[in-house]
């Protein structure tokens, strides 16, 4: 037996016990062996698809399990498991008549470079894009900011989401412009074409549907633990789809 | 469900969410639980972890912080009641955020602090199929019973 500690928010599911005595050789094993003992638990611990919710952590003898095995980390009968809460909350809200407005502006400069053949157009709307992922914002936003928003053209569209998905897409649809333009200044006009017309595709997808693909990479990367994609998706949202929460 | 609260604890509270602006300030409330009767004793402000741009309007108190609370909430011979966190020229109710990231059974109380200035205070609790938040009352009481 394991001996399983329980924060003071849970504790009302275990009878008022702060710690429980748990069986298993793993800690999903011991988990397992929680929930079954005290099923009001597990809502509060996993989340629909049964995976750990993001702010329960375990540590392991005062060793967080992430950086040992995870949940397939080995625990003997004397082990000390712990379950420790993240504490996190706040609003984030992203302004999507930004995101949009820059979408509309990276479309229609792409097209027109297509059009009138023009590879350093390219080169710019790349280079906007790259300064607007540093500084955090959409490149072409500021024409929102200083122009449409102040106008009254366009109403702000306030939505509970995370901004870093949207700024790795940015990022990335500036790296695959960047390539383009490189690729038509030396000659390889079809790739070349082709790169841009690429990221023309993808915003239209995010600016008439919705999808950010960017985004759902970025979830994805997530899921695969790769450091830095830290934020989970919106709930009940497909992973890119725009979130419906308004502010 | 209720929640009391010394007028000086309370007060603390709102001096740190304006403190913290125009970012967010949080933290924990300690205190005793007697039935359905919540008294926040003490509070202990956390720091922010978070890093990046989005700490203007989130906060994220990391295990090891929370586990040093808890340490020092045994150690006054108190309980962790739930968290106090401001919400940057936002009204006081809780965001989906807050409803993604919440534990059961702790008292969420939200600040909002507009231009600056903390313009109340309310209270949360997450139902148990976490669905939604619930108001608790504020009750503010002059002298804790001991």
């Amino acid at each position: 037996m394991t001996t399983l500690k329980i924060p003071s928010p849970l504790r009302t599911y275990t009878d008022g016990q702060a710690s429980v005595q748990v069986q298993g050789e793993t800690v999903a094993d011991a988990l397992e062996s929680l929930v079954e003992q005290h099923p009001d638990l597990r809502q509060h611990l996993f989340n629909g698809q049964g995976e750990l919710r993001p702010f329960v952590n375990l540590y392991l003898n005062s060793e967080d399990i992430r950086h040992l095995q995870k949940l397939a980390t080995p625990i003997q009968d004397e082990d000390r498991l712990m379950i420790v809460p993240s504490i996190a909350g706040g609003s984030s809200l992203v302004d999507h008549s930004a995101i949009r407005t820059n979408q509309a502006l990276i479309i229609s400069l792409s097209v027109i470079a297509f059009i009138l053949n023009l590879p350093w157009l390219v080169l710019l709307v790349a280079l906007v894009m790259a300064v607007g992922t540093a500084l955090k914002l959409p490149g072409f936003g500021f024409v929102y900011r200083w122009l449409l928003k102040p106008l009254k053209l366009i109403r702000p569209d306030l939505l509970e989401d995370n901004p870093e998905p949207h700024r790795f897409a940015q990022g990335f649809g500036a790296v695959v412009l960047a390539i383009g333009a490189i690729t038509l200044f030396a000659g390889a006009s079809i790739v070349g074409w082709g790169l841009v017309w690429l990221v023309i595709l993808l915003a239209a997808l995010n600016l008439l549907v919705g999808f950010c693909v960017g985004c759902a990479v970025y979830y994805w990367l997530g899921r695969l633990e790769v450091p830095g994609f830290v934020q989970p998706p919106p709930e009940d949202t497909l992973p890119g789809m725009r979130p419906k929460a308004k502010a | 469900m209720r929640l009391q609260i010394l007028p000086a604890v309370l007060e603390r509270i709102h001096s740190q969410g304006e403190a913290a602006y125009p970012e967010e300030g949080a933290g924990l409330m300690l205190g005793e639980i007697s039935q359905d009767q919540r008294q926040v004793m003490e509070i202990l402000t956390l720091p922010n972890v978070r890093e990046d741009t989005a700490r203007h309007n989130r906060y994220l108190l990391s295990p090891e912080d929370y586990l040093k609370s808890e340490a020092e909430a045994d150690s006054l011979g108190l309980d962790v009641l739930g968290v106090f966190h401001s919400h940057p020229d936002h009204p006081n109710q809780p965001s989906e955020f807050d409803r993604q990231w919440a534990w059961p059974n702790f008292s969420y109380l939200i600040t909002s602090v507009m231009m600056g200035k903390a313009h109340g205070s309310r209270s949360w609790r997450l139902t148990e199929d976490r669905a939604n938040f619930i108001e608790e009352e504020i009750e503010i009481v002059e002298q804790t019973k001991d």
